[in-house]
C-alpha cells in the first residue's frame, strides 16, 4: 500500500513494473484514479510537495459533475 | 498518394528531413513531454520526434509531433513540404469536395500479428507517460475511437471515427471525455437508453489522413473513412473488428477493442487541454478493454497538448477551417473567399468575404455562429474584405486597425452556446459572442474615408510568382 500524492488515500497499488528491473513502478490510486511513476519528480510523487491547486479531497469525488449525464432508460423498447 | 500505414508516413518524414530521432536515453517523465514542448516553442516548421531509448523500457518506441508543423501537414496531404499554408487550405477544400470516396475492405491487417485477450495490462503493453504536471494520469490523446449509431446502424456515415482524450485508469480500463457536442456522446446516450454497453474500438499509431478526418468537424452522418479517401485521393483501407461490427484503419499499430460501460461515471482528469488550461476533474464514462492486438514492436504515437501552439493546432487548423468555409459558401456562394478558424480550434475565426451591400459582413458573421462547428466555437468572428488574406495575421490586424469603427462594427450576441472546455465560459458551456466587422463599408453604409486605398507598383503579381519560384 502506498499514499496517493493527490488525494492522500493509502490504497494505491502497483499496476506495472519497468521491463528493466528496478527502474520504476507505476502506481494507481483507486480513490481518485491518480496514476504516477515512482521515477517522476517529487513534485508529482510526494504528497507534501504535490501542487495544492491540484489536490483532490476524496469527499468531493462522489459529487463530481457527470459529463455527460447518464441517460434515462427508454421505456418504449423492452 | 495514400500512405500504406503509420510507418510508411514516418519513412516519408525521415526522407524529407522532418523526423528527428532521439537516441540518447530519456526519462518517460518529464523528458518526453518537455522535449515536445520545447520543440513546439521553436516555430512552425519543426520535425516529428522519435524516441527509441527510454529509461526502464527495453524496446519501447514513441513517435510524437508527427503532424506538428506546416511542412508535416503538407506531407500528410502528399504535397511538397514547403507548400504555403493558404495553398494547403485551398487544396484541402478541393479534396473535401470529392467526398465521399467508398472504403476498400481487407480481410487481414498487419496489427493481427500479436493478439491478447487475457490478463490485459495496458500499462505493460503501451509505453504510457504523463504530459503535463497537473494531469491526473497517463493518457491516450492521439488514438482514434470508432463506434456506431445504435438507432440507425446501417447508415454507413453514422459510424463515428473520432479523436477523444482517454485516461488509462486501470489495467484494462480507460476514462473518456465525451463533451455533448461530440458524436460519441450521442452513441453513449443511445446505449444507455437501452441499458446496454456501447461497443467501441480504439486505433493507435494511424497514418495521418484518418487522424485528420477523425479530427475534422464533419456532419454527423458523414463518414470519416470516406472523407479520408477523399483527402488521400483513393479508397481508404479498412478491416473489421473482431468483437463488433466496426471498421478499423488497416494501417494502425495497435488496436484495443472494448465497451463503454452503461450507466458508469468515474472521476477523470484533470488534463492539460488545447485551450492552454487544465480541464477540471469530472465524472466521465469508462471503457473496459477486452481485446488487444498489435504489430510486433509497435510504435506508440502520442502528442503533446498544452498552451497553443502544439501539434493539436496544426492537426485541427486547416481541417476546422474547411468545413466552416464550405458551410458558409452554401449560404453565400458568390462572396465567401476563405476562412481561417485555426485559433484554438476555431474559438476565433477569421472570414474573408466580398460584401454585397451595407451590413452584409455582419450577416456572414452571424451565419458562422450558427454553423454546426460555430455552435461550440466561433466566440470571436472577424470578418475581413476579399483582398485580405485571413491566414496573414498582419493583414488581418491592418484591417482591424483601419476598417473597424467600434461604435458600428463590434456586435455582441449574448447567451450563446460554446464548448464547456472554454475556460472563459460562464456557466461552463455558455458565453456571449462577438463579431468584429473589419470590412470596408459599402452603400448604403457610407462611413469613413475609404475612397483612396493604396495601390501597388505595376507588375507585382508577376514578380511574386517569379521570386517565389526562385526561392523554392
Ligand atoms: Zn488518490
Amino acid at each position: 500500500m502506498h499514499i496517493c500524492p493527490r488525494c492522500e488515500s493509502n490504497r494505491s497499488e502497483v499496476v506495472s513494473k519497468s521491463p528493466v528491473e528496478g527502474a520504476w513502478e507505476v502506481l494507481l490510486c483507486p480513490v481518485c484514479m491518480f496514476t504516477w511513476r515512482t521515477s517522476e519528480p517529487d513534485s508529482i510523487t510526494d504528497p507534501a510537495k504535490y501542487k495544492s491547486a491540484f489536490k483532490v479531497d476524496p469527499r468531493d469525488i462522489p459529487n463530481a459533475i457527470h459529463v455527460p449525464l447518464i441517460a434515462e432508460r427508454r421505456q418504449d423498447r423492452s | 498518394m495514400a500512405y500504406k500505414d503509420f510507418r510508411d508516413f514516418l519513412h516519408t518524414l525521415e526522407k524529407e528531413g522532418q523526423l528527428l530521432t532521439i537516441s540518447d536515453e530519456v526519462k518517460p517523465e518529464p523528458d518526453i513531454a518537455a522535449a515536445n514542448r520545447a520543440l513546439n516553442n521553436l516555430g512552425d516548421k519543426t520535425p516529428a520526434l522519435f524516441f527509441n531509448n527510454i529509461y526502464g523500457y527495453t524496446d519501447a518506441r514513441i513517435a510524437m509531433n508527427v503532424m506538428g508543423s506546416w511542412p508535416n501537414h503538407a506531407l500528410m496531404m502528399g504535397m511538397p513540404k514547403n507548400t504555403p499554408l493558404k495553398e494547403q487550405f485551398f487544396e484541402f477544400a478541393r479534396r473535401y469536395e470529392q467526398f465521399p470516396v467508398p472504403v476498400q475492405r481487407e480481410e487481414t491487417a498487419p496489427f493481427h500479428e500479436v493478439e491478447i485477450t487475457e490478463d490485459i495490462n495496458l500499462f505493460d503493453i503501451l509505453p504510457l507517460f504523463r504530459l503535463n504536471q497537473g494531469d491526473g494520469g497517463f493518457y491516450l490523446d492521439k488514438a482514434i475511437l470508432i463506434s456506431r449509431d445504435l438507432d440507425d446502424p446501417d447508415t454507413y456515415g453514422k459510424q463515428n471515427v473520432g479523436l477523444y482524450r482517454m485516461q488509462v485508469k486501470g489495467k484494462n480500463r480507460l476514462g473518456i471525455q465525451p463533451v455533448p457536442q461530440h458524436d460519441i456522446a450521442i452513441h453513449i446516450r443511445q446505449a444507455e437508453e437501452r441499458g446496454e454497453n456501447l461497443k467501441v474500438a480504439i486505433a493507435l499509431g494511424c497514418e495521418p489522413v484518418i487522424t485528420t478526418a477523425a479530427s475534422t468537424p464533419l456532419l454527423y452522418d458523414q463518414s470519416e473513412y470516406e472523407m479520408a479517401g477523399a483527402i488521400q485521393g483513393e479508397p481508404y483501407r479498412v478491416v473489421k473488428a473482431k468483437d463488433a461490427d466496426l471498421d478499423l484503419p488497416w494501417g494502425a499499430e495497435v488496436i484495443l477493442e472494448g465497451e463503454v460501460l452503461a450507466g458508469v461515471r468515474e472521476y477523470e482528469g484533470p488534463f492539460g487541454e488545447f485551450t492552454g488550461h487544465y480541464s477540471g476533474g469530472r465524472a466521465m464514462p469508462v471503457i473496459q478493454i477486452n481485446r488487444v492486438y498489435h504489430r510486433k514492436q509497435p510504435i506508440f504515437e502520442h502528442l503533446y497538448i498544452g498552451m497553443p501552439w502544439t501539434e493539436t493546432d496544426y492537426m485541427i487548423g486547416v481541417n476546422t477551417s474547411v468545413p466552416l468555409f464550405q458551410q458558409l459558401k452554401d449560404a453565400f456562394p458568390n462572396e465567401i473567399v476563405a476562412v481561417n478558424a485555426m485559433y484554438t480550434h476555431g474559438l476565433v475565426a477569421i472570414i474573408s468575404t466580398k460584401t454585397r451591400y451595407g451590413g452584409f459582413a455582419k450577416a456572414v458573421g452571424m451565419r458562422a455562429l450558427t454553423t454546426p462547428h460555430g455552435l461550440g466555437y466561433c466566440k470571436l468572428v472577424i470578418v475581413v474584405d476579399e483582398d485580405v488574406d485571413p491566414f496573414n495575421l498582419p493583414q488581418v490586424m491592418w484591417a482591424l486597425s483601419t476598417k473597424l469603427h467600434p461604435k458600428h462594427d463590434a456586435v455582441i450576441v449574448p447567451g450563446l452556446s460554446v464548448l464547456p472546455l472554454d475556460p472563459g465560459s460562464d456557466p461552463a458551456g455558455m458565453t456571449h459572442k462577438m463579431i468584429l466587422d473589419a470590412t470596408t463599408p459599402v452603400a448604403p453604409d457610407i462611413r469613413g474615408h475609404y475612397s483612396q486605398p493604396l495601390d501597388s507598383p505595376l507588375g507585382v503579381a508577376d514578380w511574386e510568382k517569379k521570386l517565389s519560384q526562385m526561392l523554392r
